[in-house]
């Protein structure tokens, strides 16, 4: 069975929560959280026991964090999901990214309202679905400001423009990471030094301290994470992943979100165990570009626990993971977290990120990848045909699938659904060919 | 360990330079950051590149076709064959995966991606410095040429003075065709301040000038023939040092562009301070300028109108109308002396016509000098507008018993208003339908108006006056067409799907308003069984939501009157007053409102004249 990002959160109410967003923000936050903590019970009080138990762990990981998070907000900043939180987690902060909320209200049903309020402040309706749904949160008063905000250039331009305007509009600090497109060490330098003046700011924003030999030891466990990740690459070729695209958004928000804790690092290294005794699997496995759209059931279904398709690799679990371990150790941490952040495969040219899907591709023996399109993602968008062009020459039958990840309302769910289905018979078909041949 | 190239943004590709053997070397860019001026210093000549094409099929194909116009346009200007040479920013994200696209392609000589920080202190200063040496180095190696600073700062252009009574056209890059429109449309003079208006804020310091100076009397030293890596930029090294010592800053504290990190500065554009009005220009899928235009409609402090355009050469043709209504809100009460009387009183008295000529119905009106409707007529105007302008007006002359000559004024109004013979003048429907609205209920202080093919608010001042508008995009979510199309989809004549909206059970909900996926929508509710008048409600409260949000951009506020032909449907009526949460009124004349204003903005102009 299926389990979406939050499993089974109620969702029954999302019209109700649309229709109360403006005459009673209030009762909307009450629900939401009252929502999400209930999901938090349930998956640690009655797991998913079709999935193997990284994939357990993850799940609660993604739940606890934000839960932590909102139930505690005014120990919690909001950031963007690509910049390292080790700083937060060393002062036993609670940091929260803008993917994670939207991503929790769309489980919830309840994006539309949001979407909307943030349309009706004038935001683009062309921009990423995530990052409306987080100002209509905003906006509209069911998200109370936190102290402080901090966000960084990778991967979009929305982390720029968001960011800006939640500062503007809760009047908070919100500290900004300027990442550079090159990768060589002035460009780390500078990051880690925008690093240290972030720290500073939290310092000053929350009264509390930034405990260096804690620090040391979150960035250490960041670095055993990558390298768990790294290693266990290959095992996934062959092998039963019994994923659903519900739980590749929670490994994604686990491993970055929560980058760094105990938690994450236990995850990383169960992830080895499981998957080096994970049964085989005989049907097409797919690599996938961007975060999928759990909630679009017959998409979400045809990957769910399927032994005839699966979601092999997500490059949402690869990003930060690269071919060779990091030149800065936790002995450096500013500049360890400023050089993962600089390496990062959604900076730079999109060769980059493109290379990282065909390394993917390659040690898990994928058959064939997905390249979705998340609306108003312009970095993506812009570099869908050359990802395509780059896996296809190697010999990877590659689909751009236009899409949304949070918003249902941009989902032309028929279409992507008959299009995703062709694709993978169009590949299952291709296997018995050559079988067929080598029989 | 050692780290990735640091060098992966230059290709040279080892390809005949005909340019380079001509001695003229052209470098294409796309934004304000390309150091222009440092690109002369080595002889070349940098043009920004823009397309002017109705399509972008090339691009669509290359990248996606949900990129900007001016993204999607840079691709299809720089694969022609005339482009050699390109540099790059990294700028937004467009314009970064429009570098990998056209960097695929293998056909340039030099083509090379700048990296720009987001912000502006002094870290990134020397930053920003270092990546301009390289790039110089890459230039110097790739053309064998020495940076001349004498020539960097002939391509200096100075900083200049901004004019008193300005309009200003602020946000995303404008096409040739965009600022032509503007140019032409709006009948005052317009600085241009859009994202690729290039134009430093300093002026180089005297002893470059003394280098340059003291650089050409000893010239022959610095033709020597370029050996090596680059690695010097040329003979000239020292005074390339110098010269970047004061371009990194002036080149990062130009007015900055909305992907800066502090864009305070930006509200001088928009200040009230000899300022008489603003022009905000988005584009379909630049999200960035979209956010400054909803901060600076909040502040409503200097007179502002939005035009957005997709960045093809035909989209600056839509927007004449509210470009023309924007010079009407801005002149005020000039625009009743611009109604030319070119007639004497006619025995019979004083009498003036108004005709709208819309793209689904042609209405005229004849009032007297008490401002009495005397006559109305309301005519399909089918495939020949011209032809029922002329229609119509026979037929309200015939029916208020007087003769064209009896005419002492005729204004004309509408998307057909400057193709109607005979007229004296014409005015866009914003005025018109502010001032008719005015009329017909005095009360009234913002017209909603949906049409056949654009909807538009109106926000008026009490003596009905317009503060501000807005209208939609050019595509047809929240217009009549809209609910045209999906009556056709739900197979009934659209009479027959207004009133069966009205007999709704049970919410569903239209999430998409674009046309297409509401269609897909709709569709896929009809396959599930939901009942006919609950889809059709669905759609009301879609097109009242978006209908809604455009009124929350002007400051809209009630009593609301709504016009045009979706006025008709009691449905949206009914939605659009939940989600305003006030009555919104309609009135039995509402779809003649334009007609009427312009027949009382000739009147105005007979009084002034």
């Amino acid at each position: 069975m299926a389990q979406n990002l939050t499993g089974r959160i109620i969702d029954t109410y999302g019209n109700l929560i649309g229709q109360h967003i403006g005459d009673a923000p209030d009762g909307v936050r009450w629900w939401l959280d009252f929502a999400f903590n209930a999901e938090r019970v349930k998956v640690n009080a009655l797991p998913e026991l079709n999935v193997m138990p990284y994939q357990r762990q993850a799940a609660a990981i993604a739940l606890d964090s934000v839960t932590d998070a909102l139930n505690d907000f005014q120990h919690a900043v909001v950031t963007s999901i690509f910049l390292p939180n080790e700083v937060f987690l060393a002062m036993g902060l609670k940091p929260v990214t803008a993917e994670a909320m939207s991503g929790f209200t769309t489980a919830a049903h309840a994006e539309s309202g949001f979407v909307t309020a943030a349309e009706e402040a004038g935001i683009p309706e062309t921009y990423c679905s995530f990052h409306k749904v987080l100002i209509g949160l905003a906006k509209s008063g069911v998200l109370e400001a936190p102290p402080m905000l901090a966000s960084c250039s990778v991967a979009c331009d929305a982390n720029n423009l968001t960011f800006k305007v939640l500062g503007s509009h809760w009047h908070i600090p919100h500290v900004y990471v300027d990442v550079p497109y090159e990768t060589d060490d002035e460009s780390i330098h500078y990051v880690a030094d925008q690093l240290r003046q972030m720290a500073e700011v939290a310092q000053q924003t929350y009264g509390a301290r930034l405990d260096p030999e804690l620090l040391r030891q979150h960035v250490a466990n960041s670095l055993q994470t990558q390298e768990c990740i790294r290693r266990s690459t290959h095992l996934r070729r062959g092998r039963f992943m019994r994923s659903d695209m519900g739980n590749e958004m929670q490994i994604a928000l686990a491993t970055h979100l929560a980058m760094g804790t105990d938690a994450t690092l236990l995850m990383a290294q169960q992830m080895e165990k499981d998957l080096a005794h994970a049964k085989p699997f005989d049907g097409v496995s797919l690599v996938w570009a961007h975060v999928p759209p759990f909630f679009l059931k017959p998409i979400a279904d045809l990957v769910s626990q399927s032994k005839d398709v699966q979601i092999v690799a997500s490059d949402m679990l690869y990003d930060q993971v690269h071919p060779t371990p990091q030149r800065y150790d936790e002995t450096q941490p500013f500049e360890s977290m400023a050089e993962r952040l600089v390496l990062n495969s959604y900076n730079g040219p999109s060769t980059r990120r493109a290379q990282t899907l065909l390394r993917m591709a390659r040690q898990t023996d994928a058959q064939g990848a997905i390249v979705f399109c998340h609306w108003g993602c312009k970095e993506t968008a812009g570099a869908a045909q050359l990802m395509r062009h780059t896996l296809e020459d190697a010999g990877y039958p590659t689909l751009v699938l236009d899409g949304d990840a949070c918003d249902r309302g941009n989902c032309m769910e028929g279409q992507m659904s008959t299009r995703f289905s062709a694709f993978v018979e169009m590949l299952q078909a291709q296997r018995e060919e050559v079988a067929d041949g080598v029989a | 360990m050692a780290l990735q190239s640091t060098k992966p943004s230059l290709s040279t590709q080892g390809k005949k330079d005909t340019n380079q053997q001509v001695g003229q070397h052209v470098v294409y860019y796309a934004c304000k950051y390309t150091p222009v001026e440092l690109l002369a210093g080595f002889g070349a000549k940098a043009r920004l590149a823009e397309a002017d094409v109705s399509s972008f099929d090339e691009a669509d194909r290359l990248a996606h076709v949900n990129l900007c116009g001016y993204g999607k346009g840079l691709i299809v200007r720089m694969l022609q064959p005339d482009v050699h040479e390109a540099v790059f920013v990294t700028c937004c994200d467009v314009i970064k995966r429009a570098y990998d696209v056209l960097k695929a392609q293998d056909k340039f000589d030099f083509i090379y991606m700048l990296d720009l920080p987001h912000k502006r202190g002094q870290a990134e200063v020397r930053l920003f410095r270092e990546r301009l040496r390289r790039l110089a180095e890459a230039y110097a190696e790739y053309s064998g040429r020495t940076f001349d600073v004498g020539a960097a700062l002939a391509a200096f252009q100075p900083p200049l003075p901004r004019t008193d009574e300005r309009v200003t056209l602020v946000g995303a890059h404008a096409t040739k065709a965009v600022l032509h429109a503007v140019g032409t449309d709006l009948g005052c003079k317009v600085e241009n301040q859009t994202c690729t208006n290039r134009q430093l804020l300093v002026t180089p310091p005297p002893q470059l000038a003394r280098m340059a100076a003291d650089a050409s009397c000893s010239a022959c030293d610095d033709q020597v023939t370029r050996t090596g890596d680059g690695a010097d930029a040329g003979r000239a090294g020292g005074s390339l040092d110098a010269f970047l010592d004061w371009y990194a800053d002036a080149l990062l504290q130009q007015m900055p562009c909305m992907r800066m990190d502090d864009v305070e500065p930006r509200s001088q554009l928009t200040s009230r301070r000899g300022q008489r009005g603003v022009i905000y220009h988005t584009m379909k899928f630049c999200d960035y300028y979209g956010f400054e235009y909803a901060e600076a409609i909040q502040k409503e402090n200097v007179p502002m109108v939005k035009i957005e355009t997709d960045g093809t050469s035909q989209s600056a043709g839509q927007l004449r109308t509210r470009l023309e209504a924007f010079g009407e809100t801005l002149r005020g009460s000039d625009v009743a002396k611009e109604v030319v009387s070119k007639r004497g009183v006619s025995r019979k008295g004083v009498y003036a016509m108004g005709v709208d000529s819309g793209s689904t119905s042609t209405d005229a009106v004849i009032m007297d000098a008490q401002r009495n409707i005397v006559a109305q007529v309301i005519l399909p105007t089918g495939a020949r507008a011209t032809q029922s302008a002329e229609r119509a007006k026979a037929q309200v002359l015939q029916q208020a018993g007087l003769d064209e000559s009896d005419m002492t004024i005729k204004v004309a109004t509408g998307y057909g208003r400057d193709n109607i013979p005979g007229m004296d003048s014409s005015i866009t429907e914003i005025t018109c339908h502010a001032k008719g609205a005015h009329y017909l209920a005095p009360q009234v202080r913002s017209v909603i108006d949906i049409g056949g093919q654009d909807s538009k608010v109106i926000h008026l001042s009490p003596d009905g006056e317009v503060v501000n508008f807005v209208m939609n995009d050019k595509c047809a979510a929240g217009t009549g067409r809209f609910m045209e199309a999906m009556a056709r989809v739900l197979e009934m004549p659209l009479d027959q799907f207004c009133q069966e909206g009205l007999k709704w059970k049970k919410e569903v909900k239209i999430s998409s308003m674009c046309t297409v996926f509401a269609e897909s929508e709709v569709v896929s509710l009809v396959a599930q069984d939901t009942a006919t008048a609950d889809v059709i409600h669905g759609l009301d409260e879609s097109v009242a939501r978006k209908t809604a949000t455009l009124a929350k951009r002007v400051n809209a506020e009630p009593p609301y009157l709504m016009t045009g032909g979706v006025a008709q449907n009691e449905g949206v009526v009914h939605a659009l007053e939940d989600v305003l949460g006030a009555p919104v009124q309609t009135h039995e004349d509402s779809q003649l409102c334009g007609a009427i204003g312009a027949a009382l903005l000739g009147l105005e102009s007979l009084q002034q004249a």
